[in-house]
């Protein structure tokens, strides 16, 4: 019974993180063709530690974005001799980059003007 | 979504690269290699579940569960093959005879004939023939006078076509050496284009074709493929008809039978103007054929209405040129006439069969219905039942974290795999059983499923499926996550909401095995009552065939032939009598004449003229027969041409047209009456008594088809090797037609009702076994399901025979209310059964009783099995059990 639970929250808390995800998977890939650990790494370092990307959700991102063909990949070597599949953005990813760009800026406006709003609901109904 | 281009192992390799270049980068971050990697997997998460839900990603995971289902479905299928046995034939009973019978009300009832636009081609019915006309049917055939009038108003009727038999029967073909039979019609010669019919091969008719009767013919797709093996090449052959050359100029495509009811055509010719090609072969009358002869009334029409006219106009405009064109060369009609009326009837595929296998058809479809609802509740209790019985694997499922939805898809696959067996098991069993049907009812035409089948017995199937799933659906869920916990199965299943539902469903099967035992009573009477209808003479030991000479003019030498064949049959050891005929009795066949009784019309007056039916017989016609001559004498070899010509009527004519008289010595149509018989069947076995005069062959003989009919001691069919001999001594050419018994002959007429009552039984028997089944199932698991209350009530005391007693309360209760509900059903069943009974009304009390014997009896059956088992329960092995 508990894992069952488990389960369906699990499945909740991808589907929130789902469109921010993949909009910081397109952003790091701006910077050039890179593996999916290294996205991990970077996304990690670049938000200063907060964002915990779960890796295997990472990698099923990376899968349906290039199902989406925004990002494609490749197999190739890293810059430590390993082998690795690295991603890289097609031209629709850069579009799609600059849309989600804008969308998330809307997004946080609206968020900040209501959370630094002085006024109370009481005032609004009177 | 597209096609996954990715594979899973690629998935994993990247996992796998992953984890080092994490590992990699831990250990530059200053931790041991068995730290980096244990740290790098565990930042990772599960690499399974991450995997997993890769694959599920992929498009082909629906498929895979499927598959996986249809194999879980499969296997515990296969672990109750009892019950899977049970709930595909059943639902394969129910759906075959539904199709079935569809497929023949469709044939029959509702499919057009294969033309272009049927709804604006008619066929032309007049209300009546005029006085002193034959006919071949008295609303369906009209005279080439009326033809040639009606093809004049092509404002009206665009095209006007005609068809005319050739023979009662098959006409005598060859195509290389070997003479054969074949069917075939003669017809105008816009018949193909008007009608719209199309040809796999060459070409159809021409109106030149029919005023220059040119020697052509074009022959149907399934005389080309059984005659010809599909050759490329046919065109051109020569088929000889009646001995005449016509060559083959097209074929038709497949599915054109021709515009005769129940019969396959085989080939079509124009419409000729020689002596052998008059109308059923009959000879031409005062030398006149039937383009000649306004008398002989021997044509079928059928119409294409102009564009824009409707049928009411086109019958309006009609109807002054049709009456006018009815009398041409008849005189004009007497004082008081009704004139003959035109009316138009649909082209269906088979024109008229409505009339005569609407009702019994629409019954019995009716009755299938019943047959399949019961099918498909016994199913869905089955299910039920058998899912009960699963419900802790259920509930084990959904503790195991199955979901509801996947519950309902096992459950769904399952059903699916009952019906796709059922379905395909079904369509077998239809395929059979139309066939037979067809054969039964004496149709030759094509009654195959088609497309209209296919749909409709899909959309049934697809209902069911539905339904199976759905049903035990409610079931598989009701136990809940918890009941893997419980441990008994009596607390698990003493659900009162669902007992109720499983006796309303037993009570409802009760009723509705009822009205078909009723109904299937009902019918059983009717069967007895048609089979021993009396039909007024001794029909033991009397076998018939007909003779069909050849150029045996003048017709002297047609009457000596057939005095010589009567000899020298009479000789023969086991012959009692022998004697001849021209209309074959029971063959629906029969001379309809107008009389005058001394001279005048005994019916004047009356504004119909008097019509009598009439055959010309042999001597000792009625000793054969056994027929008790009641006044006179019956016909001997002395009446011949030179003697006075003399009749004999059967005693309605002496009652309705000489009564309080003594008819002997009274005239009809100028004979003599020197006989008396006692009233007897002619036409057909139901058929009401009816006015008939006989008159002697050897003093009008008109044609050379007789029959033959033979009193014979012991095996009346043994004697037919020796008369064939008899026969081939005089003409070695000479077939014998259609042997067979008299009574089977009688039979035949009466071979719709028989097939009805025979089939309306077989279904009620196959509806009180499907119940009996369902009911036994049901039971018997209500019973299991009480194992453990029935080993309490024995461990504290109950006798063997209140166990008994009380599952036995149970089930006559359900019995009771089914019965209270049955009746009305039933009356209201009887009331439509009506027309199709013979000798026995719908309120007829001994079917009803045996009808509620019946019920009492499956429901007796289905429960004292299991209340015997319940009531052997060992109380402890019951207790033990929980």
């Amino acid at each position: 019974m508990g894992r069952m639970t488990t389960q369906e929250n699990n499945d909740d808390r991808i589907a929130l993180l789902q469109g921010t995800l993949d909009l910081l998977i397109l952003k790091t890939l701006v910077l050039g063709p890179c593996h999916g650990q290294g996205v991990a790494r970077l996304i990690q370092r670049q938000s200063e530690e907060v964002f915990f990307v779960d890796h295997g959700s990472l990698y099923l991102a990376l899968q349906r974005l290039e199902d989406k063909n925004w990002i494609r990949a490749k197999w190739g070597v890293s810059e430590n001799n390993r082998k690795a599949r690295f991603y890289s953005l097609t031209p629709k990813g850069r579009e799609q980059l600059v849309e989600k760009t804008g969308e998330w800026r809307r997004l946080t406006r609206a968020m900040d003007l209501i959370l630094e709003s002085s006024k109370g609901p009481q005032g609004e109904e009177a | 979504m597209v096609w996954r281009k990715r594979s899973t192992q690629d998935f994993a390799e990247e996992i796998k690269a992953h984890l080092e270049l994490e590992a990699d980068d831990l250990k530059q971050e200053g931790l041991s290699e068995d730290e980096a990697r244990w740290q790098a997997r565990r930042a990772f998460g599960n690499v399974r579940a991450a995997q997993e839900r890769f694959y599920l990603k992929n498009r082909w995971a629906w498929w895979d569960k499927l598959l996986r289902d249809l194999r879980y479905g499969l296997r515990s299928m296969c672990q109750s093959p009892g019950f899977t046995v049970a709930a595909i034939l059943t639902l394969a009973l129910g759906v075959g005879a539904n199709t079935a019978v569809f497929s023949v009300m469709n044939a029959v009832l509702l499919r057009s004939l294969p033309i272009a636009n049927p709804q604006q081609v008619v066929y032309l019915h007049t209300s009546n023939a005029p006085r002193g006309t034959g006919t071949i049917d008295d609303k369906e055939t009209l005279s080439y006078p009326v033809y040639d009038a009606l093809r004049r108003q092509p404002d009206v009727l665009s095209d006007v076509i005609a068809i005319a038999g050739l023979s009662t029967d098959k006409v005598n073909v060859r195509i290389g050496a070997q003479p054969e039979t074949a069917e075939g019609d003669m017809v105008s010669g816009n018949f193909f284009s008007a009608l719209g019919v199309e040809l796999a091969r060459g070409r159809g008719f021409t109106s030149q074709e029919e005023t220059d009767h040119a020697l052509t013919t074009v022959i149907s797709y399934s005389y080309w493929t059984r005659r010809f093996s599909r050759d490329p090449n046919v065109l051109g052959n020569t088929l000889y008809v009646k001995g005449v050359p016509f060559t083959v100029v097209g074929v038709t495509a497949e599915g054109f039978e021709g515009t005769e009811a129940g019969q396959s055509m085989d080939f079509w010719i124009p419409l000729q103007n020689r002596v052998e090609f008059n109308v059923l072969g009959n000879p031409p009358e005062k030398g006149e054929l039937y383009q000649q002869d306004p008398t002989w009334w021997c044509l079928r029409l059928m119409g294409r209405l102009a564009p824009g006219v409707s049928r009411e106009q086109a019958i309006l405009r009609l109807q002054k040129v049709f009456q006018t064109a009815a009398y041409v060369g008849l005189g004009s009609p007497m004082a008081g006439e009704k004139p003959p009326v035109l009316s138009f009837a649909d082209a269906k595929n088979f024109p008229g069969y409505d009339g005569m296998y609407g009702k019994p058809l629409r019954m019995l479809m009716a009755m299938v219905v019943l047959v399949l609802l019961i099918a498909l509740t016994n199913v869905v209790m089955l299910l039920m039942a058998r899912n009960a019985a699963r419900q802790r694997e259920f509930s084990l499922r959904l503790a195991l974290g199955a979901r509801r939805g996947e519950l309902l898809r096992q459950l769904l696959t399952e059903s699916l795999l009952l019906v796709v067996a059922a379905g395909a098991l079904a369509w077998g069993f239809a395929q059979l059983a139309t066939r037979m049907l067809g054969r039964w009812a004496l149709i030759e035409s094509s009654l195959a499923p088609d497309k209209t089948v296919l749909l409709f017995t899909l959309a049934v199937l697809a209902f069911a499926a539905v339904l199976f799933g759905l049903a035990p659906f409610r079931v598989a869920i009701a136990g809940g996550a918890e009941l893997a916990l419980k441990t008994s199965a009596a607390t698990s299943s003493a659900d009162a909401g669902k007992t109720r539902t499983g006796k309303t469903i037993v009570a409802l099967q009760m009723a509705l095995c009822l009205v078909l035992l009723v109904g299937g009573a009902l019918l059983l009477r009717t069967l007895r009552n048609l089979e021993n209808i009396p039909l007024g003479m001794q029909t033991d030991g009397l076998v018939v065939f007909g003779l069909n000479p050849q150029g045996l003019h003048p017709e002297a030498k047609l009457v000596s032939f057939y005095q010589e064949v009567q000899r020298r049959l009479r000789v023969l050891p086991g012959v009692e009598s022998v004697t001849v005929m021209q209309a074959r009795l029971g063959s629906w066949w029969s001379n309809n004449n107008n009389v005058m009784v001394d001279g005048k019309d005994p019916d004047a007056g009356k504004g119909k003229p008097t019509l009598v039916r009439s055959n010309d017989i042999g001597p000792d016609f009625f000793h054969t027969l056994g027929v008790p001559v009641v006044l006179g004498r019956e016909f001997t070899d002395a009446d011949n041409a030179s003697s006075p010509y003399v009749a004999i009527v059967n005693e309605l004519f002496a009652q309705r047209f000489l009564p309080n008289q003594n008819p002997l010595g009274h005239q009809v149509n100028g004979l003599v009456i020197v006989g008396v018989v006692k009233n007897h069947k002619y036409r057909s076995m139901d058929e009401e008594p009816i006015p008939m005069a006989w008159w002697d062959y050897a003093q009008a003989p008109e044609e050379g088809q007789m029959h033959v009919e033979m009193r014979v001691r012991g095996d009346a069919m043994a004697i037919l090797p020796e008369v064939r001999k008899v026969v081939a001594q005089m003409d070695p050419d000479l077939p014998l037609i259609q042997p067979m018994l008299q009574r089977k002959q009688f039979e035949r007429t009466i071979s719709q009702q028989l097939m009805f009552a025979r089939l309306g039984e077989f279904f009620g028997l196959l509806a009180v076994v499907l119940v009996a089944t369902g009911l036994y199932g049901t039971l018997a698991y209500r019973v299991n399901m009480r194992t453990a209350e029935i080993g309490v009530r024995m461990a504290v005391g109950a006798r063997r025979g209140q166990v008994v007693w009380m599952i036995l309360k149970d089930s006559l209760m359900l019995t009771a209310i089914g019965v209270v509900i049955g009746v009305p059903l039933a009356m209201l069943v009887g009331h439509v059964l009506t027309s199709s009974l013979y000798g026995v009304t719908p309120w007829d009390a001994v079917s009803y009783l045996l009808a509620m014997a019946g019920v009492a009896l499956v429901a007796l059956a289905a429960s004292a099995i299991p209340a015997s088992r319940a009531a052997n329960v060992d109380p402890l092995k019951a207790l033990r059990s929980e």
